[in-house]
């Protein structure tokens, strides 16, 4: 017998759990699937969980501010339920955002004014005083270590930073995935694992359900893709979806190093997350007393597209794989390394590799589609962790004035924030939008 | 007083390894400095910056390649280093001929230091061949070590963590094992110094070693397939390291 629910969400990861969480509160009878083990264990597993506001639009500044007061209040966020596996901490270190000519901080700067974050601006002295093993040399532009210029010494200091007291990161992103399925599972959710989605089934012109890879059949009124880093190859089962979207999300590979924090430092417990696009790094505390290391994705660096099957199996090589690659453990660590000359770096690579699920210009797709009963809340583009729990909020009142017959292509949802006193409009992510160029076009979004 | 420390570019060991012709090894993969040379490093180092004078000299025999484990090793403090250039495959008979023309071709060694073992070959044996050659004394898996004035204190660790301290005359041998330091990694400026630190190429056909009556190949290279069966242990907090230490004594038995 095929079973039925009024909403299926494809991913339980941190965005499709929330997304099921808020549809159960709101009284749809929600089922995830998901093809892996359990919840948060695919690309969410590999984030660095990373929570900050500054973003290159005033509305991806609203939407990770409101995202903040969701992380201060996890308990009160899950509804207090019990998750046997204990609770994901937010970490609020602080964040410091580097004045470089790597990020277009002026226009950061202009967007925390609209929006209302709090923030200061530190002089280089100050910036010393509270990071003493950085080096605040300006290195631009971004270079790769096989670059001979690299190793030029640098002459001028950085302007200064802005310093933002709410920001950190969150321990265990895997575990804050768990948590929302705990809460929405509370509220009557129903999680599948092992399930693979082979295809999208429809009928009189609208979504009628999934088929899974054993054959069984679900059928749903509504479908969610949430497939993250396989959300293209899920949109491409669906008809007329994927030639539906404008902006396309495609499978990036990504890389994020550990290395240890100089001796006598205590970057864990005295250290803040910092964006240096100065060098093209990212940087926040991980557990051992080590600097987790990402990158801003530089224009000099590659860009490796995969595909996400083959990616996870192991296959493609060196460099394409899901190993280290010793060229990009280099460049990462050799450029932090100019940053904090003190910085052991180690022989061997050690970090994760995982996958971005890119779109066209590094701005999610939270949308419709093409197929009615069909949406979408995909190309998170790795700079979307920290608006989970918003945008599982925003999808669920989305998916539901379209289903109450909103013509949301036409006449565009306005999502009020729950927390901070702005609108936005939901028209903004798109998937007919054109290119947006204001993007930062990288995983700074 | 000259420290030599030998040191093997290895596969690094996250890396997916694929046998090719049922001899090799798909070689487009990251190679580094082999884990246990890094404690070899270290303590040369250690050493040379207690007896002021001494120099410390990274050897490697391997392919051009290599090169980059010789600046690994001077990057975390060698001071130079020698690359025996070869793009054949040598059993630890010729590596330990080819090592001990080199370092006397260099110099006179009062230490020189291996790591424990190779984490590609691990076939321990190029220390012991290398002091048979030299006729020096060998302690391996060594964790602890003292240079007195005119021998070396050494303590090295069984199996069982069982350690043995012994007392032996210089120059000697020192296999470095795990307990012996933590690895000093060097940092961004000492790589940018590494790159100016000199290193000597050596062609091995240049050495002259006579060919070794006895030597060993590798007839074939066969995948350890290790199957995965996760079980999910239930219960609470007690009950699960209950189930845990059962199955460590019982079923596993390394307890």
């Amino acid at each position: 017998m095929t079973k039925k629910y009024d909403a299926i969400i494809i991913g339980a990861g941190v965005i499709g759990a929330p997304i099921a969480y808020e549809l159960s509160k709101m009284g749809y009878k929600t089922l995830s699937v998901d093809k892996l083990a359990d919840a948060g264990e695919g690309s969410t597993a590999g984030s660095c969980a990373i929570v900050r506001a500054h973003y290159s639009t005033a509305d991806g500044v609203a939407m990770a501010y409101e995202g903040f007061k969701y992380w201060l209040d996890w308990e009160n966020y899950l509804d207090h339920v019990k998750d046997e596996k204990g609770l994901a901490r937010y970490m609020n270190t602080g964040s410091l955002l580097l004045k470089s000519q790597g990020h277009d901080w002026k226009k950061v700067k202009r967007n925390y004014d609209e929006i209302g974050v709090k923030y200061e601006e530190l002089t280089i002295e100050k910036i010393k005083e509270m990071v003493p093993v950085a080096d605040l040399h300006e290195f631009w532009p971004v270079r790769r270590p096989e670059d001979p210029t690299f190793y030029d010494e640098p002459s001028k200091m950085l302007e200064g930073a802005i310093f933002c007291p709410e920001g950190g990161y969150v321990n265990d992103p895997t575990l804050s995935a768990h948590n929302i399925m705990r809460a929405a599972e509370a509220k009557g959710a129903v999680f599948m694992f092992n399930a693979e989605v082979v295809d999208i089934r429809t009928k009189d012109g609208r979504v009628a359900g999934i088929t899974l890879k054993d054959g069984s059949q679900i059928d749903a009124p509504i479908v969610v893709n949430v497939g993250g880093p396989h959300s293209f190859k899920v949109n491409q089962m669906a008809p007329g979806v994927w030639e539906g979207c404008n902006i396309k999300t495609k499978s990036l590979r990504h890389e994020v190093m550990y290395c240890p924090s100089p001796d006598g430092y205590d970057y864990l417990n005295d250290g803040y997350h910092m964006s240096d696009g100065d060098i093209g790094c990212y940087v926040r505390p991980e557990v051992g007393n080590t600097f987790l290391i990402g990158s801003e994705d530089p224009a000099c660096d590659p860009k490796e597209w995969v595909d996400p099957d083959d990616f996870y199996a192991g296959k493609g090589g060196n460099g394409k794989d899901n190993v280290l690659s010793e060229a990009q453990w280099k460049a990462q660590c050799y450029r932090l390394g100019k940053r904090i000359p003190s910085l052991p770096v180690p022989n061997q690579p050690k970090g994760v590799v995982d996958l971005y699920d890119c779109s066209d210009d590094w701005i999610p797709v939270y949308d419709k589609s093409d197929l009615p009963g069909f949406y979408m809340a995909v190309g998170t583009s790795g700079n979307q962790y920290k608006n989970a729990p918003v945008v599982g909020r925003m999808m669920a009142e989305l998916i539901d004035a379209c289903e109450k017959g909103l013509d949301h292509d036409k006449k565009p949802f306005q999502y009020k924030f729950k927390y901070i006193n702005r609108s936005t409009d939901v028209g903004f992510f798109s998937r007919k939008r054109q290119i947006n160029r204001n993007s930062s076009f990288s995983v700074n979004g | 007083m000259q420290i030599f420390v030998c040191v093997k570019h290895v596969p690094d060991s996250a890396v997916h390894i694929h046998i090719i012709d049922n001899h090799h090894i798909d070689e487009n993969i990251g190679f580094l400095i082999n884990p246990y040379d890094e404690h070899a490093v270290t303590e040369a180092v250690r050493i040379r910056d207690a007896h002021p004078g001494s120099e410390v000299i990274a050897v490697c025999l391997g392919k051009q390649d290599a090169e980059k484990t010789l600046r690994s090793a001077m990057a975390m403090g060698a001071d130079r280093g020698i690359l025996i250039q070869s793009e054949k495959y040598h059993d630890s008979i010729e590596t330990a001929l080819a090592l001990k023309t080199a370092i006397e071709h260099d110099g006179s060694p009062v230490l020189i230091f291996t790591g424990k073992e190779s984490i590609d070959d691990q076939g321990m044996q190029t220390q012991f061949r290398m002091g048979a050659l030299f006729d020096f004394p060998v302690a391996t898996n060594v964790v602890r070590l003292e240079i007195l004035s005119d021998k070396a204190l050494v303590d090295t660790e069984f199996s069982g963590g069982v350690v043995n301290t012994y007392e032996m005359t210089l120059p000697c041998i020192i296999g470095a094992g795990r307990g012996l330091n933590t690895p000093k990694y060097p940092t961004f400026p000492d790589i940018m110094k590494s790159k100016k630190k000199p290193v000597q190429t050596l062609l091995f056909s240049d050495l002259k070693i006579q060919t070794p009556a006895a030597r060993m190949e590798v007839v074939e290279l066969i995948p350890h397939l290790q199957k995965r069966q996760p079980r999910a242990l239930t219960g609470n907090a007690v009950e699960t390291a209950q189930k845990i230490l059962h199955i460590l004594k019982h079923e596993a038995k390394v307890l």
